[in-house]
C-alpha cells in the first residue's frame, strides 16, 4: 500500500515532496480562515508552501467560521 | 554580501546586514521592517505598523552604507532595494537621533513620550528657548499618525494637516466639527500623547478608554489582516459565494446541490466590478467593517423603476444565493434587481429566495404549471418570471399572492387546492416554525441540522453555523459534543442580541495570534474584547460563563414563548427531510459515492444490488434516526425535558420560575410526567 497521512481524520494519499500548500489544494480547502498543524506543530499561513507534509503525518485543518 | 535572490514567491529578496546581524527581506521592505526582523529595535514615534509610514518626527533616523558610501535616512520610510549595512548605534546615528530630540523637547518639554525617549537617547533640552514652546503634557507633536488613521484604517479623511510652519496644525474642515466624525475614537486611540480626546455624552461608559481599546484592536486587525482573511471591505459577506460552493454547501435548486457549474458568474471576483470599492460603507457611519455594501446607477429592466438609476444595497451572500444560486439564476444583474425590488418592497430576499426556489421545484415536478401559476413558467434559471412574481407579491395579484404567504403555507395550498403529496411537499419545503431557511446546505451536518430546526425564531442560521466544525474540521464527532456546540454557540451569539450588537466583528475578521488558542473556533481574543467592552460601558466585572447565562435565561423565555404560542416543542425542531439528506433519486444519484460510502461505512448497509429508492430509504432511516438522539443530547444540555420543556428546576436554576412562566410549562411538564 502506498503511504498516507491523515487529515481531518481522513486518509489522504501523500506523496514526495508534498506541502501544507498542496495538501490544502488537494483537498480544496480555499476558506481563508483555517488554523493548519501537522503532527501538532502550528503552521502558519506564510509558511503553508514551504512546510512539508512527511508520510504519516497527521495534518488538521481547523476552519473557523465567518459570516451572520 | 550575497546580493539579491529570487525567493519563491517571486518576490527578490535582499540582503542587509544591521548592527552586524545579516537577514534576508522581500524587496522594498522598509529598513524599520528589516531591523525588526534582525531582532534589532530602531525608536521610533510617527511609526504605526496599520499606517503608511510619514517620516514626520526623524526620531528613527539610521546611518546605512550602501555600495561603500554613507549616508542618513529615516528608517521607517527607507525602502531597501539593494543590499546595504545599517548602523543603529553608531556615533553619527546616536549624534543625529540626540538633536533630533532635544529639538522635540525644546519646543514639547512636557510630554511623557517625547520625554521617555530624550532621556533614554541621552538627549538634553537645548540651551534656546523655543519660540514655539508648549508646556502641555498633552500636545499635539504633529506626528501625524491620527490624520493617517482616519485615512487608512477608518477610510474616511475627515481631520488632516492645516498651515505650514509655525502655524501647522491637525483640524477638521474649516476648523469646524465635521458631520461625518462619527467618534469612532480611532485618532485618539493612536495618538501618542493624548492630544485628541473622545467624549461620549450619549452612553456614558464607565471606563471609555477600556472599550477604545478593544475597539482600536478591531480597527487595526480590519486594516491589516481583512485582505488577506474576508475582504469584508471589498465585497462583504459575499465573498463566501465561490467558497460555499467549493464545500458543496452553495444552495443551488431548492437545496437540491451545493455546487453549480455557473457559480464563478455570481462569485466575489464578479460582485467587486459591481460594488462601490474605497469608500466606508457600513451599516451605521463609523463601523469598522464596513460591509454593507452599495451598487450604484444600477438601471432595472423591469417593474416601476424600469430604465431609471437606482442604487442598491447590497448584496449580501444570503441574497446571491437565495435570489441567485437557489433558484437557477447565475446573472448578476437579475440578482441585483431582486435585491432592489425585495428592499424597495419590504421583502426579505432569504424569505423570497427560498420559497421561489420551492415554487420552481413543485413546477418542474409538475405539481404547478403555468395555468394554475397565471402564465409563469416558474422553471430554475427563469429570472424574469421570479422577476414578475415580486411584483405580483408587491401588488397583492395573481401567483404572487399565494408565493408571498410563504412556504408554510404553499404546502397546504399545493396539497389541498393543486394536488400536490403532501409528504413530497414537507420533504422539499425548506421552513420551519413557518420561517424559510436560510441559505446553506445542511445535508451533510447533523449538528447544523440542529442549529437550523431547532433554532428558536426558526432555521436562520445565526444562533449557530456549525457546518466546519463539524463536517469539515469533524470536532464534532459526538452527540455530547454536538450538544455542547448546540449550546454554547446559540448563547453566545444570543448575547449580541441582546446588547444591540453586530456579530459580524467577532468572527469575520480574526486576530493574527488566534491559532494559539486551544479553541480558535471560538475566537477568545475576541470574547476577551466583548467582556471587556460590557465592564468597559458597565462597571461589572464579567466571566464568559457570565455572558452566557445571561443570554440562557433571555433563549429559555423565549422557549417558553414559543411554547405559549404553540411551537414550542419536539415536533417543532424538526426540519424538513431536504435539510437532512438527499430527498429525490436525482439528489442521490449526484453524490452516490459518498451516499453509497456512508451506507457501508456508518449505516452497515451493503448498497452494491440495491435500486437508488432502496438505498435512499436505508440512509433517510438511518440520519432521521440519527436526528432524534441529537434533539434527545441537546434537550439534556440545555435542561429541558425529551419534549424540549425546560424544566422548573432549569427555569429555578436560571432565576426566571416566575409564576406566569411556570404556569405555561407545567401543563407540558405534567404530559410527561416531569413536573
Ligand atoms: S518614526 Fe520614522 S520618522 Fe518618525
Amino acid at each position: 500500500m502506498s503511504p498516507a497521512i491523515t487529515v481531518n481524520d481522513e486518509p489522504h494519499p501523500w506523496r514526495e515532496g508534498m506541502t501544507v500548500a498542496d495538501v490544502l489544494r488537494e483537498r480544496n480547502f480555499v476558506f481563508p480562515l483555517l488554523v493548519v498543524s501537522v503532527d501538532g506543530v502550528h503552521v502558519s499561513r506564510d509558511a503553508y508552501g514551504t512546510t512539508p507534509v512527511p508520510p504519516g503525518a497527521v495534518v488538521v485543518v481547523t476552519h473557523l467560521v465567518s459570516g451572520g | 554580501m550575497s546580493g539579491t535572490t529570487t525567493s519563491p514567491d517571486k518576490v527578490p529578496a535582499v540582503e542587509v546586514e544591521i548592527d552586524g546581524h545579516k537577514v534576508e527581506v522581500p524587496e522594498g521592505t522598509t529598513l524599520l521592517a528589516a531591523a525588526r526582523k534582525a531582532g534589532v529595535r530602531i525608536p521610533t514615534l510617527c511609526s504605526h505598523p496599520a499606517v503608511e509610514p510619514y517620516g514626520a518626527c526623524r526620531v528613527c533616523i539610521t546611518e546605512i552604507e550602501v555600495r561603500g558610501r554613507k549616508r542618513l535616512v529615516t528608517a521607517c520610510n527607507y525602502p531597501v532595494r539593494e543590499p546595504l549595512k545599517a548602523f543603529t548605534e553608531s556615533d553619527e546615528t546616536r549624534q543625529q537621533r540626540r538633536g533630533v530630540l532635544s529639538l522635540m523637547l525644546a519646543r514639547w518639554p512636557n510630554v511623557p513620550a517625547v520625554r521617555v525617549l530624550a532621556e533614554k537617547h541621552g538627549a538634553k533640552p537645548p540651551a534656546y528657548r523655543h519660540p514655539l514652546r508648549n508646556e502641555a503634557t498633552d500636545a499635539c507633536i504633529l506626528c501625524g499618525l491620527c490624520v493617517r488613521a482616519c485615512s487608512e484604517m477608518a477610510w474616511e479623511d475627515i481631520i488632516a494637516f492645516a498651515g505650514r510652519g509655525a502655524g501647522r496644525r491637525v483640524m477638521m474642515p474649516f476648523g469646524e466639527p465635521s458631520e461625518r466624525c462619527t467618534g469612532c475614537g480611532t485618532c485618539a486611540y493612536i495618538c501618542p500623547t493624548g492630544a485628541i480626546k473622545v467624549h461620549d455624552e450619549q452612553n456614558r461608559p464607565v471606563d471609555p478608554a477600556r472599550i477604545r481599546k478593544y475597539g482600536f484592536r478591531l480597527t487595526q486587525e480590519m486594516t491589516l489582516l481583512d485582505d488577506q482573511q474576508c475582504q469584508m471591505r471589498r465585497v462583504g459577506t459575499a465573498h463566501l459565494v465561490e467558497i460555499m460552493d467549493a464545500y458543496d454547501l452553495l444552495p443551488t435548486h431548492n437545496y437540491k446541490f451545493g455546487k453549480h457549474p455557473d457559480t464563478p458568474k455570481i462569485a466575489s471576483h464578479v460582485w467587486k466590478t459591481f460594488v462601490r470599492q474605497n469608500v466606508p460603507d457600513g451599516c451605521w457611519a463609523g463601523c469598522q467593517m464596513s460591509c454593507a455594501k452599495a451598487v450604484e446607477d444600477f438601471v432595472p429592466r423591469t417593474g416601476p423603476y424600469q430604465g431609471q438609476k437606482v442604487l442598491v444595497d447590497g448584496p449580501e451572500y444570503e441574497t446571491v444565493a437565495g435570489c441567485g444560486s437557489n433558484i437557477g439564476v447565475f446573472d448578476p444583474h437579475d440578482i441585483l434587481e431582486i435585491n432592489f425590488y425585495c428592499d424597495t418592497y419590504g421583502i426579505d430576499t432569504i424569505s423570497f429566495g427560498t420559497a421561489t426556489a420551492f415554487a420552481m421545484e413543485c413546477f418542474e415536478a409538475g405539481i404547478l404549471d403555468t395555468e394554475k401559476t397565471g402564465g409563469l413558467e416558474l422553471r430554475f434559471g427563469n429570472g424574469t418570471a421570479a422577476l414578475e412574481l415580486l411584483h405580483q407579491m408587491s401588488r397583492g395579484e395573481g401567483f404572487g399572492v399565494i408565493v408571498g404567504q410563504g412556504v408554510a403555507e404553499m404546502k397546504r395550498i399545493f396539497a389541498e387546492k393543486f394536488g400536490g403529496d403532501p409528504a413530497f411537499l414537507r420533504d422539499i419545503g425548506m421552513e420551519v416554525k413557518g420561517l424559510e431557511y436560510s441559505e446553506y446546505v445542511s445535508k451533510e451536518s447533523l449538528a447544523q441540522q440542529g442549529g437550523y430546526a431547532m433554532a428558536l425564531k426558526g432555521p436562520q442560521h445565526d444562533e449557530a453555523w456549525l457546518i466546519f466544525m463539524d463536517m469539515v474540521n469533524k470536532q464534532l464527532p459526538t452527540f455530547e459534543k454536538k450538544a455542547e456546540a448546540l449550546h454554547y454557540f446559540p448563547m453566545w451569539r444570543t448575547w449580541f442580541g441582546l446588547m444591540g450588537l453586530c456579530k459580524l466583528p467577532w468572527n469575520d475578521v480574526e486576530p493574527e495570534d488566534n491559532a494559539k488558542y486551544p479553541e480558535p473556533n471560538k475566537v477568545p481574543g475576541h470574547v476577551e474584547g466583548y467582556i471587556n467592552f460590557w465592564a468597559g460601558m458597565t462597571g461589572q466585572e464579567v466571566t464568559i460563563d457570565d455572558i452566557i447565562r445571561m443570554s440562557e435565561r433571555v433563549y429559555n423565555f423565549q422557549r417558553v414563548f414559543n411554547l405559549r404560542m404553540g411551537k414550542g416543542t419536539r415536533e417543532w425542531d424538526r426540519g424538513p427531510y431536504r435539510a437532512m439528506g438527499p430527498v429525490t433519486v436525482e439528489e442521490y444519484e449526484s453524490r452516490a459515492e459518498r451516499y453509497d460510502k456512508q451506507l457501508r461505512e456508518l449505516v452497515g448497509y451493503d448498497p452494491a444490488g440495491k435500486s437508488t429508492p432502496e438505498k435512499l430509504a436505508a440512509l433517510r432511516k438511518y440520519r432521521e434516526e440519527q436526528y432524534e438522539g441529537l434533539l434527545d443530547a441537546v434537550y439534556k444540555r440545555r435542561g429541558w425535558t425529551r419534549n424540549g420543556i425546560p424544566t422548573i428546576e432549569t427555569l429555578r436554576n436560571l432565576g426566571i420560575d416566575y409564576p406566569w412562566v411556570v404556569e405555561v410549562v407545567r401543563p407540558w411538564l405534567e404530559k410527561e410526567g416531569a413536573a
